[in-house]
């Protein structure tokens, strides 16, 4: 076991602050706000134990709660669905950019900035074509009048222009960490293929697709976990307004443990996060494990 | 076993000189008072300055453009030049910011010294968690008391002890653009049904009649409740706290009404529920909406803006002829309260007392003095306020009571529903009973 000829006594010396570190900010949050969950508590004053009663209230009668787990899942599909056509762009950058660097970074670009000036940037093309928004300005020029609408406040497409803005800014990111992968595939692989007659699509298909799993999968996963815990976009952009109508998981616990002061239900929120969080990191996981078997 | 040993060994021996240092301490105090007796009073000299108090000062004035940012800045100055052995730290955050933070810090127990809250039911979660120091004591000192406007401090206090002193009164105005206005072809409305008609005149000349920014969503709620004493008259959610009223009575219901009436009219700017407070007033503060109701506290940001000059203000108008012009919203404003648990309680007393006893002086010097909470003294219009400020300060003459805004009346969970049910019928069209009862069911939720 001991392969590394130290003592005992030193590896726990070494392992003891991280763990300690990484317990005490990850660890120990998640058991308290579990525990706080159960509490009917305002966050100031005293707390009484109320068990599952913050649970049921939350599954049963909350009324804005299933729409914004609703909302959240959406994100995440759209976000997911959205890694394919990252594929695509790499795979396509790969075979027909001589140089491809300058257009990959003009691609990131929009990552680097600040979710406040991508919100801020966005809100001011999504306004209304009086106020001087840019997208119904260009509607109405090209005719498409009844297509026009003040795009964050009609609570039918709010959400959808959300969706839109969060697709818009990681598109960049996920193909960065595709076009990686796909790089990385070795050169003599297609040629070998080549040889044997596929190229292109068929290539794709035999070669790129089997080597890129991992990859594409670690995009999947932070696509995934990304907007379950989106909550800075709609914050900037419209707050969760109006009236609820883009709420999702994450604001919704704001609004209760903050704005509402009431800690303890939002606790209980976060700790249907968190639930959600493992359990389909889990299932993703096993998703791709079965793939990669298949593959390889 | 040898390691086990040495390690005990080594925990010994620190434990040792620990020890040791400690009693290396005790003993050169009891020196420094006997053996040291010829230069005792050197050694008192140079302890007093080394005893520096700190107190933390949390604020909601970041902006350096801010009369009461200048004014703070110099009253503290003023106070750390006079009293060498106190130093005063500032935590100057936005409003929004303050508020999350004092809530985690409440959360901790780690309020600080002194701390900005609202009125009412908005600290009443901080007073019942014994967080606040009473402040009776020290409003006796210097006469600080009677410097405060009459039954001003009856806001911040419960059961008996007043636990903050507010830094402003304001009351709910509509502002106007004169040069809009006139434009428009329109007059003051001094009915609602007239204010529809400017409104709609307004609107047919191209003119945002309205800013609002609803993204902020307490801004319709307090235009709301401005209607709903006009209908019903004052202390309506005081009656349904009382249980002597719901929500579905039929001035709520007018009130609701009378306010879908004006979104539909098109009082306000297209998409307002996705600007926020800056925004929508800075919508009137460019001159590109005619009217604005705010809280008299904005009179200070019109004055600086390129419409000054231009407006004037308006009571909100009677609605079908019911209620009375004369009450207005009140807003009794932020105010600052002091940690129970401060460890230098007396001294952050001391200044808070002479912050507030300077603060109406300052303010008027620094023509910030329009909508404080103190009495002040002097002369409004020699000091060179602006028209604008003179006809708010003329409203404040005609108060005859009012309301306060929904949130420092109902507690938190019932306000965040009345804000999310207000701000859906800037997008929505509903049934009034159904607001209604959205209200209704959300105050029974949060009051059981």
């Amino acid at each position: 076991m001991n392969v590394l000829k130290v003592s005992r006594l030193t590896i726990t010396l070494f392992v003891l602050p991280c763990l300690l570190i990484y317990s005490g900010m990850v660890f120990i949050p998640i058991l308290v706000s579990l525990y706080s969950g159960l509490l009917d508590w305002n966050g100031i004053g005293e707390s009484t134990f109320v068990g599952l009663e913050n649970f049921k209230n939350l599954f049963f009668h909350d009324p804005v709660f299933w729409p914004s787990v609703r909302r959240t899942l959406m994100f995440a599909v759209f976000s997911m669905s959205e890694i394919p056509i990252a594929l695509l762009v790499a795979i396509l950058l790969r075979r027909f950019i001589k140089r491809p660097n300058f257009l990959v970074s003009s691609y990131f670009l929009p990552v680097i900035l600040s979710v406040v000036i991508v919100g801020q940037l966005w809100k001011t093309i999504y306004n209304p074509a009086s106020m001087g928004g840019m997208l119904n300005q260009v509607l109405i020029m090209a005719g498409l009048d009844s297509w026009a609408r003040p795009w964050l406040t009609d609570p039918a497409v709010a959400m959808y222009a959300l969706y839109f803005v969060a697709l818009w800014q990681y598109l960049g990111y996920h193909t960065l960490i595709q076009f990686t992968g796909v790089s990385n595939i070795p050169n003599e692989l297609y040629e070998a293929a080549r040889i044997d007659g596929a190229e292109g699509f068929k290539a794709d298909r035999h070669i790129t697709f089997p080597l890129i799993v991992p990859i594409f999968k670690i995009s999947i996963v932070l696509a995934f976990i990304g907007s379950l815990q989106a909550f800075d976009m709609v914050m900037v952009m419209t707050a969760g307004g109006p009236a609820h109508a883009t709420d999702v998981i994450s604001t919704h616990m704001y609004n209760m443990s903050f704005l509402s002061m009431k800690y303890g239900y939002g606790s209980s929120i976060a700790a249907f996060l968190v639930v959600v969080c493992l359990i389909a990191t889990l299932i993703i996981n096993l998703i791709f494990n079965s793939l990669e078997k298949r593959f390889s | 076993m040898v390691k086990k040993s040495k390690m005990l060994g080594l925990a010994l021996s620190a434990a040792l000189v620990f020890g040791l240092a400690a009693c290396g301490g005790g003993a050169k105090e009891t020196q420094g008072s006997s053996s040291n007796a010829g230069n005792s009073g050197t050694a008192a000299e140079v302890k007093a300055p080394d005893k520096k108090i700190t107190i933390t000062f949390q604020n909601i004035f970041p902006d350096p453009t801010d009369p009461k940012h200048q004014i703070m800045n110099k009253l503290v100055d003023k106070y750390e030049s006079e009293n060498p052995n106190i130093k005063i730290e500032l935590d100057s955050l936005n409003t929004d910011q303050q508020k999350l933070k004092l809530k985690t810090q409440a959360a901790s127990k780690e309020v600080p010294d002194i701390t900005v809250v609202n009125p009412a039911a908005q600290m009443k979660p901080f007073v019942e968690a014994n967080l606040f120091a009473p402040l009776n004591d020290m409003l006796d000192q210097n006469g600080l008391k009677d410097t405060f406007q009459e039954g001003l401090l009856d806001w911040y206090s419960f059961d008996g002890n007043i636990y903050a002193l507010p830094d402003g009164n304001n009351i709910a105005v509509v502002y106007y653009n004169k040069e809009l206005f006139e434009q428009g072809g329109v007059e003051v409305p001094t009915t609602f049904e007239e204010m529809l008609d400017v409104v709609k005149k307004l609107k047919e000349k191209g003119i945002t009649p309205i800013a609002i920014g609803e993204k902020d969503s307490w801004t319709g709620s307090f235009l709301f409740m401005n209607m709903l004493l006009r209908t019903n008259g004052p202390g309506f959610l005081n009656d349904v706290l009382d249980n002597k009223k719901t929500f579905e009575d039929p001035a709520f219901l007018q009130a609701v009404d009378a306010f879908q009436s004006l979104v539909e009219a098109g009082a306000f700017q297209e998409g307002a529920t996705s600007f926020d407070y800056n925004a929508g007033e800075n919508l009137f503060k460019t001159g590109q909406s005619a009217m604005y109701f705010m809280g008299s506290w904005a009179t200070g940001g019109i004055e600086t803006s390129s419409v000054n000059g231009k407006v004037g203000v308006f009571k909100f108008p009677t609605i079908g002829g019911k209620g009375d012009p004369n009450e207005f919203m009140l807003a009794p404003g932020s105010a600052f309260a002091i940690s129970a648990d401060s460890k230098h309680l007396q001294e952050t007393k001391d200044f808070l007392n002479y912050f507030m006893l300077n603060f109406p002086k300052e303010a008027f010097d620094a023509k910030g003095a329009v909508g404080i909470g103190q009495i002040v003294e002097g002369d409004f219009k020699a000091a060179g306020y602006s028209d604008m400020a003179m006809e708010v300060l003329d409203l404040f003459k005609e108060v005859k009571g009012g309301d306060l805004a929904f949130d420092n009346t109902m507690n938190p969970g019932t306000a965040q529903a009345h804000l999310s049910s207000i701000q859906n019928l800037f997008v929505q069209k509903k049934e009034s009973s159904e607001v209604a009862k959205e209200h209704q069911t959300a105050y029974e939720a949060n009051n059981k």
